[in-house]
C-alpha cells in the first residue's frame, strides 16, 4: 500500500502504476541535501503520532545526489506532517554530540523550525488532499 | 607587605598622576556619575552600540609616556558591542553581540581596529533592526528560531589564537573562526564531527608549551577539550560535576585540571537564563580536581560557599598541594540588576551587590580547601602565560570601585612570594579593563612583563590603551595611547 523509493526508481514507477481512485497520495520532495551520502530518513505523522514515539509511515531514501522523493499512497485525505533526518555516516542513528544535539542535519516540513525543541505540529502540518498533494522540504 | 588601597590611591594622587593624565585630555564631558549633553551619566559611554561595520583601521596618538621598544604584536580583545535597537534596549549586558578589536603595536604605533562577529544572532537582528534572539538575560522573540546553542551565540566573551587562527569565544556555544588580520568571520569551529555545537568556554588555559585545555559545560555535565599547539583536537572527555553550576572559568596546575563548583544552580537552562539561579550555600565551593592524564582520576576539595567568575591561575607544591588565586564573592553578584542597569544607564550603588576579593585557595593533599584574602578589591585577574600552571610570583587585576558608577578605577598586583601588593588608581573619570602581561625581551621571571589593557577615559571621552611595568604598577603608566574615539567597555582579550 506504501511504497518508498528513490528519485530514479520514482520515475520508473510513475509509467506503470495507475493512480487509486479512492485514496489521496503524497509525494515528498527533499532539496538542498548537502553531501550525496548516506539516507535521508523520513517520517510521517499525523497530529496523533507527532509528539509521540511512532510515525505512522516512514522512508529510508538513499542519497545520490541533492534530492530525493518519497512517496506515500492510499492515506487518508487530512492533515500529516514529515520530521527527517540526514544519516550521513549511515549508522542508521541521528547523531549527536555529548549534551544531544544533533550533529546530522534535519528538518520539518513546511521548512518548520523549532524553538529549544522540535518544530510545533502547528508549525509543520500540512494538509494532503483527495486529489494528492505535494510537498517540498528544503534542508538548510 | 600589604598596604591598603587608600595608601595607594593617596599616593597615586601625591604622585600627580591622575593630576598629569587629566591635564592630557580634553575636558568635554561632565565629572564622574554627572549627566552630560546627552542626558545619560558620563559612565554611560561604556555601554553605548559600536558603528555597526565596526571601527575602520585608525592610528592611535601617543598622549603620554614612551612605547617600550619591545612591545611588539597585537591585543585582541571581545565584548558586547550592541545594547540598542532604537528605543529598544538589550535585556542583559552579556546578550550584546561581540566586537572583536585587534591594537597593533609596533614601533611605538598603536592601530585600532574593529568587527563585529557575524552570527546569526547578529545578521537576523541587524536586518530587523531589534533584538529577536533569546539569552542570558534575554527572553527573546517567539519568532526567532532556537535548534542549536549557536542559534543564540553572541561570540562576545573572549578571544584565544591557536597557530595563528583566532577564536571568538562565548560560553554557551561553539568558538567562532575569525581571519586575525581582517577579522572577517569564517564560521563556527569544529573541533571534530561529533562535537559540532558543543559549548566552548571563554577561558580556555593555554599550557607554557601550547598545548590548550577548555570545558564545555552543560548542566552538571562537563566535557574537557584537550587541543595541541597546531590547533587539532587530541582528546575529549567527560566528567560530572554533580550540579548544573555557573562556570564561567576554571583554573588548571601542571598536572590537574581543577573545575569549580560554586553553589549558584540552574537546573532550567531556559532563557532568560540569568532568572533561573538559585543560591544554595549549603553546599559550600567544591572543587573537582581532575588527571591531566586520566580524567577519570578524580578528587573533591570543599571551601566555604562562594561564587566566583574569575581565577588567575594554579600550581602545585611539592607535597601535593595545589594554590591558585581567584577574586571571590560572599554571595552572587547577578540576578538582582547587575548586567541590565548599566545599558540604561540608569545604574546605582544598590546595582553592585558585593564586592569581589583578591583570593588564594590552598588545597591541601587530603582535607579542606583554606581561603586566604587579600584584601584586594577586583576583576579580570590574570597572569603570565608563561608561568600557566606553574609557580609564579603576580597576579595583575583591575581594582577599585566607585560608588558613583560600575566598572573599575584602577589597577593591582598582588606579589604571592612577597605578599605585596601594589596598585595605581586612575580616578574617578576613568573605567578601566582587563590588563595582560606581555613578556618583556630577555626577562627572568613574570615580574619581567609589560601590563596593557584599555581604559575608558569619561573627561575626553575616549579609548585609551595603556602600558605598565608588571613589576611597578604604582609608577603609573609607561606610556598612554589615545584613540579619537570611544569603544564600549569589553570583557576578555589575548596578546598574540
Amino acid at each position: 500500500m506504501t511504497r518508498t523509493s528513490s528519485l530514479i526508481a520514482l520515475i520508473a514507477a510513475s509509467f506503470v502504476a495507475a493512480p487509486l481512485a479512492s485514496a489521496a497520495d503524497l509525494t515528498v520532495s527533499v532539496e538542498g541535501i548537502a553531501d550525496a551520502t548516506g539516507s535521508i530518513m523520513l517520517g510521517l505523522f499525523d497530529e496523533a503520532t507527532y509528539n509521540g514515539d511512532g510515525s505512522i509511515d516512514g522512508a529510508t531514501l538513499v542519497v545520490e545526489g541533492t534530492s530525493v522523493i518519497a512517496t506515500f499512497e492510499g492515506l487518508e485525505p487530512g492533515e500529516y506532517a514529515v520530521r527527517l533526518y540526514h544519516d550521513v555516516n549511515a549508522d542508521g542513528e541521528m547523531n549527536t554530540n555529548p549534551f544531544g544535539m544533533p550533529t546530522e542535519p534535519y528538518a520539518f516540513s513546511n521548512d518548520a523550525r523549532g524553538r529549544f525543541g522540535p518544530a510545533k505540529w502547528e508549525a509543520a502540518k500540512f494538509v494532503v488532499e483527495a486529489d494528492g498533494t505535494a510537498h517540498t522540504i528544503t534542508m538548510n | 607587605m600589604e598596604l591598603s588601597r587608600r595608601h595607594f590611591i593617596e599616593a597615586g594622587l601625591g604622585a600627580g598622576m591622575v593630576g598629569t593624565l587629566g591635564a592630557c585630555a580634553m575636558n568635554t564631558r561632565g565629572a564622574d556619575g554627572v549627566a552630560g549633553a546627552s542626558g545619560q551619566p558620563a559612565w554611560h559611554l561604556g555601554y553605548q552600540n559600536a558603528p555597526a561595520n565596526g571601527f575602520e583601521p585608525e592610528a592611535m596618538k601617543l598622549v603620554f609616556g614612551k612605547p617600550p621598544a619591545d612591545l611588539s604584536g597585537s591585543l585582541y580583545r571581545n565584548g558586547p558591542a550592541q545594547f540598542q535597537y532604537g528605543d529598544q534596549y538589550a535585556s542583559h549586558w552579556f546578550d550584546g553581540d561581540g566586537l572583536i578589536h585587534r591594537i597593533a603595536i609596533e614601533d611605538g604605533q598603536a592601530v585600532h581596529k574593529a568587527r563585529f562577529v557575524e552570527t546569526r544572532k547578529r545578521r537576523e537582528e541587524q536586518t530587523a533592526g531589534a533584538f529577536l534572539a533569546p539569552g542570558f538575560g534575554t527572553l527573546g522573540d517567539e519568532s526567532y528560531y532556537v535548534e542549536s546553542s549557536d542559534d543564540v551565540n553572541a561570540a562576545n566573551t573572549s578571544v584565544m589564537v591557536v597557530d595563528g587562527e583566532l577564536l571568538a569565544l562565548w560560553e554557551a556555544g561553539s568558538a567562532f573562526a575569525m581571519d586575525a588580520d581582517s577579522l572577517e568571520t569564517k564560521g563556527p569551529k569544529v573541533w571534530r564531527d561529533d562535537l559540532k555545537a558543543m559549548p566552548f568556554l571563554a577561558h580556555p588555559k593555554v599550557e607554557p608549551d601550547g598545548r590548550v585545555w577548555n570545558l564545555a559545560v552543560g548542566g552538571s555535565r562537563v566535557g574537557i577539550y584537550r587541543i595541541g599547539k597546531s590547533g587539532g583536537l587530541e582528546d575529549f572527555g567527560m566528567v560530572d560535576i554533580g550540579r548544573a553550576a555557573y562556570i564561567h572559568d576554571w583554573t588548571m596546575s601542571e598536572r590537574h585540571l581543577i573545575i569549580l563548583v560554586q553553589p549558584w544552580i540552574n537546573e532550567n537552562l531556559r532563557p532568560p537564563v540569568v532568572a533561573g539561579f538559585e543560591w544554595q550555600p549549603q553546599h559550600g565551593l567544591q572543587m573537582l580536581i581532575v588527571d591531566k592524564d586520566d580524567f577519570t582520576n578524580q578528587r573533591w576539595a570543599q571551601a566555604p560557599a562562594r561564587a566566583f567568575f574569575h581565577t588567575g591561575s594554579a600550581w602545585e607544591e611539592n607535597d601535593g598541594t595545589i594554590k591558585f588565586d581567584v577574586v571571590l564573592y560572599k554571595e552572587p553578584v547577578l540576578g538582582v540588576g547587575g548586567g541590565a542597569a548599566e545599558i540604561r544607564g540608569d545604574w546605582t550603588a544598590a546595582d553592585a551587590g558585593v564586592d569581589g576579593v583578591l583570593t588564594q585557595v590552598i588545597i591541601p593533599p587530603s582535607g579542606d580547601a583554606r581561603l586566604i584574602e587579600t584584601g584586594i578589591i577586583g576583576e579580570f585577574p590574570q597572569v603570565d602565560a608563561r608561568y600557566r600552571g606553574k609557580q609564579r610570583q603576580l597576579t595583575a587585576l583591575v581594582s577599585g570601585t566607585s560608588p558613583n558608577r560600575p566598572g573599575a578605577t584602577g589597577l593591582s598586583t598582588q606579589n604571592w612570594m612577597t605578599g605585596e601588593s601594589r596598585q595605581f588608581e586612575f580616578g574617578a573619570d576613568r573605567m578601566v579593563e582587563e590588563f595582560l602581561f606581555v613578556p618583556k625581551a630577555g626577562g627572568s621571571s613574570d615580574k619581567d612583563s609589560w601590563l596593557i589593557g584599555p581604559v575608558l577615559n569619561l573627561k575626553a571621552g575616549v579609548t585609551e590603551i595603556c602600558v605598565f611595568d608588571a613589576g611597578n604598577v604604582s609608577d603609573g603608566p609607561v606610556c598612554i595611547w589615545q584613540a579619537d574615539y570611544s569603544w564600549p567597555l569589553g570583557f576578555h582579550g589575548t596578546w598574540a
